[in-house]
């Protein structure tokens, strides 16, 4: 690569907040609080013996899932520039690191224990994360 | 669990798998032909419709189960997108990302079933 394509590419890679891996960060950090939120609303207005209920339109009742949709809409809009810059097969899978920031954040601010099955999950989903973020340094070169 | 649990699941998956396949074509059709054409406008809104499927069968399943048990059909939506993705989008699938997807989803799994 020359140095005019560098600086080009350079030049044209956003930048500050609109850098997409920030943008990547901060729809997982929306995704994550909206689990929590719509679980303990869909828990306060659990009817389990009516059928409606399958459609999940009554969790609309608890002002918990409102919040929780703020931030869903927030984290989609934060996901759809995601995909403006990175491939579905790398932004995806980086995404569920949320799935283990789940029982982390559980157990560092709620003092729960983890099993050591559950730790080898976690353990497993780092791999993961660490072999698919492997070619962000060449997808860097592409923004 | 029962059948209409996991047609529901299933359903669920499904819809989000998709959604997230044509919001990547969405996005893909801004990048060249701006954000005000009728193409791009149409994906996102079969792509935003397809998520609400999903989001409100999901809000319906978590009436009925705990987090952790839905969290394995999570992990198996990230071995489906990128597989889709290569197939579909035609994004480039290296053993390397396969193998990571495989892993974050039995890692998921793990993490659920303990």
């Amino acid at each position: 690569m020359t140095d005019d394509r560098r600086n080009k590419k350079t030049q044209n890679r956003p930048s500050g907040f609109g850098n997409p891996w920030l943008q990547l960060g901060l729809s997982v950090a929306c995704v994550l609080v909206s689990e929590f939120l719509l679980k303990r609303g869909a828990t306060q207005v659990a009817e389990p013996d009516s059928a409606f209920s399958w459609t999940g339109i009554n969790g609309l009742a608890s002002p918990l899932v409102w919040w929780a949709i703020l931030l869903i809409i927030a984290s989609f809009i934060s996901w759809l520039y995601v995909l403006r810059y990175i491939p579905l097969t790398i932004a995806f899978p980086l995404s569920r690191v949320v799935d283990i920031l789940v029982p982390l954040g559980c157990w560092i601010f709620l003092g729960e224990s983890i099993s050591p099955l559950r730790w080898c999950g976690i353990a497993l989903v780092i791999i993961g994360l660490a072999l698919v973020a492997k070619p962000i340094a060449q997808i860097e070169e592409r923004l | 669990m029962s059948i209409l649990a996991f047609f529901f699941i299933v359903v669920s998956l499904l819809s989000f798998v998709a959604a997230q396949l044509v919001l990547k074509r969405a996005m893909e059709v801004s990048a060249t032909s701006g954000l005000r054409n009728s193409r791009f406008l149409s994906l996102i809104a079969i792509g935003t419709a397809l998520m609400t499927v999903s989001f409100f069968l999901t809000l319906g399943l978590l009436q009925r189960f705990d987090l952790s048990y839905l969290y394995p059909f999570q992990g198996l939506s990230v071995i489906f997108v990128a597989l889709m993705a290569a197939v579909v989008l035609k994004e480039k699938l290296s053993l390397r990302l396969v193998i990571g997807a495989l892993l974050i989803s039995a890692g998921i799994m793990f993490v659920s079933m303990s």
